[in-house]
Formats: structure tokens, C-alpha cells, sequence
């Protein structure tokens, strides 16, 4: 049974945010936008389990989280990504006029580094301003979880804008919690 | 409030009670005892100030992502049945709104109904007064297979060649070329539409209805689409150029070199002609790559 108008509606409604958090996930805007897709199919198809007294944005992003999971998954056994291609990257990001040159991007090149366990609930509470249990429901972990990866999210970023961390290289050795 | 409890009322506040009072997620009591607690050890309220900046900036630096324009692709996805349904069943819906032209202007942007005779044109002159292809047959599903297959995202073709540097694409693209003249069992060639500011994306094999026909796509800089839908005809068919169009969704096709072909496009018919000149231009010579060296 396909969706009802009133739901495409809604969803219609949410991309924008949808697109905004997939953006602070993934960085580049057609990646980002792959996910905000795979998010409305997936939302499209399983409608039906949408629970009406729920917040639709809490739960797109519950679907945006298990995908972005997903491909993260995906591209860990396939990416093979040129070094050149990550420097072409990283020039084409600062000579982006749009950028608040000196903050900004050091600001994204810390955010970059976190890890997807912190950096989503980073994220859903500062950028898309969730509640901590909104935040637990997106991401399916308990409330204790969401405000200690919080926290840790908070002084590694610090870390990282004041010089203290590891080099990006070393970034994969990141403690996961 | 903190004036009447004494200085070790409460434990130190760890960094997620500091998180947490930041993003407002104490109860009434306990974020009066952290807000006093910071009064008193400012080296750490200095901290929590540039925790509050970075939640700042990492929300207004994302901020202008909600008033982008919702790319058109998206749009689509909402607009089309889920894509995790067979493949058979969406170009059959595809095809059902087609039939039922009026639900198709709503939801789809795409009615081909049928051919409307004041909107035929001959092209060239040459070829004028032949015999007309049978718009509701071959070239209806070119129709539907560029509808299907034009919002896709992530998976617009299934050769594609995009891929990799310059030498990659080019080893890409004559593996295409001779995968789909293998499989269709002529000469399939790809047409080098640079001239008209469109690249190559790839292609794909469709079932047609006597056997195996395929897609060519190609984008040109702002992400517009073309499709070049290629395919045996019936025996005894004659050669006719024509233009079909519907909406906002343009077609020529024709037939020539024992080919089918029709190209659609959302382009005005000025612009999807010179499109289709380009093809027809090179569909008398050789079979070559698509990229002039």
C-alpha cells in the first residue's frame, strides 16, 4: 500500500532539515543528499510503522541515522579514496567564499574528526537543537549515553580547535565508547 | 539560591553536567548548583563559555542549509513509488499514470498520452511524409524508461562512466560500448554530445519488446538530463524524425542505419533539436567513443 499524500506531505516538509543534518553528517552536498534519498525511500517504505504520537522529524532521523550507519558500513570494505582526490577536496572546501574563512573551517576539520558515535549527538542537540531524549530516540541509546558522548564530543572538539589533538592520521585510533 | 547552601553541597560537576546544564537539561535545582558552582571556579565557566560558542557556530555554520532550494531529485523521490519495489512494478505504475493522463500531470510531471498531431515535426525534410512510428509502442517506453530512470541519484545508469581518472573512463566507456553492441547485436556507439554541453553518464540494458534495447544518459553542468533510448526496429519500419512533447518532457525520435532512437528531455525544443542533430550527425559514421581526444 503506498504512502498517503498527507504523509509525502510532511516528508516534503522535513527535507529541509533532513538535508541540513545529512549535510552536517556527511559534508559534501551530493553524498549528503544520497542520504536525505535513501531516508525518504526508506521513510516511504515503512510508513505504516510510523507511530502518529511520535515527532516525524525524531523518527526521520532515527532512519537517517541507520543509514548513514549503513553506508558507513558499505564504504569501509570499499573506499579507496586517492590522496589527491582528499586534497582536490580540501581546497575546492576553502576556497568556498560562502565560509567564514578562519573558524569555520577549522571548526569543520574538528567536527570531521570526531567520531560518528559523538558527533551525531553533537550534532542533533546543537545544530538541529533536539532534547537529550529526542536524541536518545533518534539514536536508540539510552539518555546516560547521549549526554556523555555529548560532553566528550564537546572537549575532543575543543582538542581539536586548540591544536591539542593527534594528527588526522591517527584519527581512526579514536576510542569508540 | 546558592548563597544558602555551603560551598561542598554537591559533588564537582563532571563534563556531562556541564554539557548538560549548557543545553538546559537540569532539573530547576541541580542547574542552580552548577550555575553557582561556575560563578565559583571561573577557570571552568571560561571552558563551558567555549563550549557555548562552538554549539553557536557549528549551528550557524549549518544553518543556510534550510533555506536551499529542495533539489529536484529529492522532490521526485517523494513523488514515485518506494524504490525498493521491483523494478517491474514501478515502471508499471510509471506506466499507469501514463495511460491515466490525468493523475500523471500531478504527480509525476510526465504524461505521454498520445501523439498530438499538431505537434509533430518533420526533421530532417528529407524524411518528411514517411510513414510514422507508432508513438504508443517503442517510444512510449523510452518515455517511461527515461522517467524511472532520470531522478535516480544513485543509481542513474548501471555502466557508468564517470568513474575514476580520464584513462579509467575511457576504458569504462568502450566496455559499454561493447557490452551493449554485444547484447543488442549492433553496432552500438556513444555519442559525443560535448558540442551541446552534454557529457556522457552511462548506460543501461532495458528489455524492449522483441528483446534487449538500451538507455544512454547524459547531463550537461547544471544536472540536466537527457536520454538517448536505442533499439532495433520492427521489420519494415520506415525512417521518420518527429517531436512529441508533453508538460515540460520533450521527444524526438526517429529511425535510421537500422536503428531506433529517441532522445527525451526536459529542454526546450530548440535546444533537445540541436541535441538530436548532434546524434543524428554522428549516427552515419563509425562506431566511436565519446570524448573527442
Amino acid at each position: 500500500m503506498q504512502a498517503p499524500d498527507t504523509f509525502r506531505q510532511a516528508l516534503l516538509i522535513a527535507i529541509p532539515r533532513l538535508r541540513r543534518y545529512a549535510r552536517s553528517l556527511v559534508f559534501d552536498v551530493a553524498g549528503a543528499d544520497d542520504l536525505v534519498q535513501t531516508t525518504l525511500e526508506r521513510a516511504l517504505l515503512h510508513w505504516h510503522q510510523f507511530d502518529h504520537q511520535r515527532e516525524l522529524l525524531v523518527w526521520l532521523m532515527s532512519i537517517a541515522h541507520n543509514a548513514f550507519l549503513d553506508q558507513r558500513r558499505r564504504d569501509s570494505r570499499l573506499s579507496i579514496v586517492e590522496p589527491s582526490e582528499v586534497e582536490a577536496e580540501q581546497d575546492a572546501q576553502r576556497m568556498d567564499p560562502g565560509a567564514d574563512v578562519g573558524l569555520r573551517l577549522d571548526l569543520m576539520a574538528a567536527l570531521e574528526r570526531l567520531s560518528p558515535e559523538q558527533r551525531e549527538p553533537l550534532l542533533l542537540v546543537t545544530v538541529e537543537q533536539f532534547s537529550y531524549a529526542e536524541c536518545a530516540q533518534a539514536l536508540g541509546i539510552p539518555i546516560g549515553t547521549v549526554m556523555s558522548r555529548i560532553s566528550r564530543a564537546r572537549v575532543a572538539l575543543r582538542e581539536h580547535l586548540d591544536g591539542q589533538s593527534r594528527p588526522a592520521g591517527s584519527a581512526r585510533l579514536r576510542r569508540v565508547i | 539560591m546558592s548563597s544558602n547552601l555551603p560551598p561542598d553541597a554537591f559533588e564537582t560537576p563532571d563534563d556531562a553536567m556541564l554539557s548538560a546544564w549548557l543545553d538546559g537539561e537540569l532539573d530547576p535545582i541541580a542547574h542552580a548548583n552548577v550555575a553557582a558552582w561556575l560563578r565559583r571556579n571561573p577557570h571552568e565557566a571560561a571552558r563551558v563559555r567555549q563550549w557555548r560558542h562552538d554549539r553557536d557556530d557549528l549551528h550557524a555554520h549549518f544553518a543556510p542549509v534550510v533555506d536551499e532550494p529542495v533539489p529536484p531529485a529529492l522532490l521526485a523521490t517523494l513523488q514515485r513509488a518506494p524504490a525498493q519495489q521491483p523494478l517491474w512494478r514501478r515502471a508499471a505504475m510509471v506506466a499507469g499514470l501514463l495511460i491515466t493522463g490525468a493523475a500523471a500531470g500531478g504527480l509525476a510531471g510526465v504524461s505521454w498520452v498520445s501523439q498530438h498531431p499538431d505537434n509533430v515535426a518533420a526533421l530532417p525534410s528529407a524524411l518528411r511524409g514517411a510513414s510514422p512510428v507508432q508513438p504508443t509502442s517503442w517510444t512510449h517506453r523510452a518515455a517511461v524508461a527515461h522517467a524511472v530512470y532520470v531522478p535516480e541519484v544513485k543509481h542513474p545508469v548501471e555502466v557508468s562512466v564517470t568513474q575514476g581518472t580520464e584513462a579509467e573512463q575511457r576504458a569504462q566507456e568502450e566496455h559499454l560500448a561493447r557490452w551493449l553492441t554485444k547484447r543488442l547485436d549492433m553496432p552500438v556507439r556513444l555519442f559525443d554530445l560535448h558540442s551541446q554541453g552534454f557529457e556522457l553518464v552511462g548506460g543501461r540494458l532495458l528489455p524492449d519488446a522483441a528483446g534487449p534495447s538500451a538507455q544512454l544518459m547524459y547531463q550537461d553542468s547544471a544536472g540536466q538530463r537527457v536520454t538517448l533510448y536505442l533499439r532495433k526496429p520492427e521489420p519494415g519500419a520506415t525512417a521518420a524524425f518527429r517531436f512529441q512533447r508533453e508538460g515540460e518532457l520533450g521527444m524526438f525520435y526517429w529511425m535510421e542505419d537500422g536503428f531506433g532512437y529517441a532522445l527525451v528531455g526536459k529542454l526546450p525544443r530548440e535546444q533537445l533539436l540541436a541535441v538530436a542533430q548532434a546524434v543524428y550527425g554522428q549516427s552515419g559514421m563509425s562506431p566511436a567513443p565519446a570524448k573527442t581526444p
